[in-house]
């Protein structure tokens, strides 16, 4: 451990072990999944970052959206997020989420992902390196350390401006409001 | 001329057949063939249906289905390899509907229902034309060439308002 980090990890030991323990859940959409077993096996291996790939939202804290969005992965990338425990972090890997990317002019993949869900991150390329996603985890500790990386906060203060964007998509969605503005919302 | 196509001409002298190259031959017919064919062409050893596509030739007005057939065992009879069929028939624009070919091959389902959701393509006596990838509904079948694809995301999907800046 950095010693001239103690002072941070005696002022805020929550938010310390919060940042130096990211258990990823990937949404595998697109190519972006190629570079994403490198990254976490011995080659590079993201668990001296503490990156942790888990078996369900249930136990993630950082959702990592790994390529082009379709209308159809839209969905359950929605249901995914809101499943995930707080205090929880979205990256987006790539340039199909930020834009649409080289798929911007399809009829069935929507462009700007941070319409319907908030991004705390973007990792720009096509695809990635593995290296550009650990320069992107440690830029993610930077935001946890000034406290930037609030997309859930966000996501909980602003949900009625996101569910009305996600029911321009769809219509009428299948299952009910995450917040619902009263207080028993925690 | 190969074999088959040779079969195929003595058994129906309306389908004409023609060899593209070494492993393909084409077998141009319209639908009302479509299930004599296939069931001929079944019981003569052609008895995997690889896949089934659509091209939409719009200046042509026409749809044309697709229908690529191969065999599991080699021919004995004949030297090299046997020749992949593609059998290609056209719909009308307008008004496509064709017979289900789940009777004779049962894996058409999933492609006759993607053809119906892509193209609009009726299959009449397939049990389950419901949307098997598609969210939303089109007013033009989305792989149809005149579906403006531009104008259905700058109408759609940029127009949704950002939540942040």
């Amino acid at each position: 451990m950095d010693r001239r980090q103690l002072v941070k990890w005696l002022k805020e030991p929550l938010k310390m072990s919060n940042k130096y323990s990211l258990h990823v859940v990937y949404f595998c959409t697109g190519c972006g999944i190629i570079e994403i077993p490198p990254s976490i096996t011995a080659r590079w291996d993201a668990e001296r970052f503490g990156v942790k790939p888990v078996a369900t939202p249930r136990q993630a804290n950082l959702f990592l959206i790994t390529g082009y969005v379709s209308l159809k992965t839209l969905k359950p990338i929605i249901r995914t997020y809101e499943q995930m425990p707080e205090p929880k972090y979205t990256v987006a890997l790539g340039s199909c989420p930020i834009d649409g990317g080289m798929y911007w002019d399809s009829y069935n993949t929507i462009n700007h992902l941070d319409k319907y869900i908030p991004i705390d991150g973007y990792i720009a390329g096509c695809m990635p390196r593995p290296e550009a996603i650990f320069t992107g985890i440690t830029h993610l500790w930077t935001l946890i350390d000034e406290g930037k990386a609030d997309g859930y906060e966000r996501y909980r203060e602003r949900y009625q401006e996101y569910r009305s964007n996600q029911e321009r998509l769809y219509g009428q969605l299948e299952w009910p409001p995450l917040y619902t503005g009263r207080d028993d919302d925690v | 001329m190969s074999k088959v196509g040779e079969e195929i001409t003595a058994h129906f002298p309306e389908i004409n057949t023609h060899r593209i190259d070494e492993k393909r031959v084409e077998v141009n017919t319209d639908k009302g063939y479509l299930l004599s064919l296939l069931n001929f062409l079944k019981d003569g050893g052609y008895d995997h249906l690889g896949l089934i596509s659509c091209v939409d030739r719009m200046e042509d007005g026409v749809l044309q289905l697709v229908y690529v057939l191969s065999r599991y065992a080699q021919d004995e009879s004949v030297p090299g390899p046997d020749p992949t069929l593609v059998v290609k028939i056209p719909l009308s624009r307008e008004e496509p509907t064709i017979v289900s070919s789940m009777g004779v091959f049962i894996n058409a389902e999933p492609y006759e229902r993607e053809l119906y959701e892509m193209f609009g393509i009726d299959f009449t006596g397939h049990p389950r034309l419901d949307p098997l990838f598609l969210e939303r509904d089109y007013d033009i079948p989305p792989l149809r060439k005149d579906f403006d694809t531009r104008r259905y995301v700058t109408e759609e999907f940029e127009t949704i308002p950002p939540v942040e800046d």
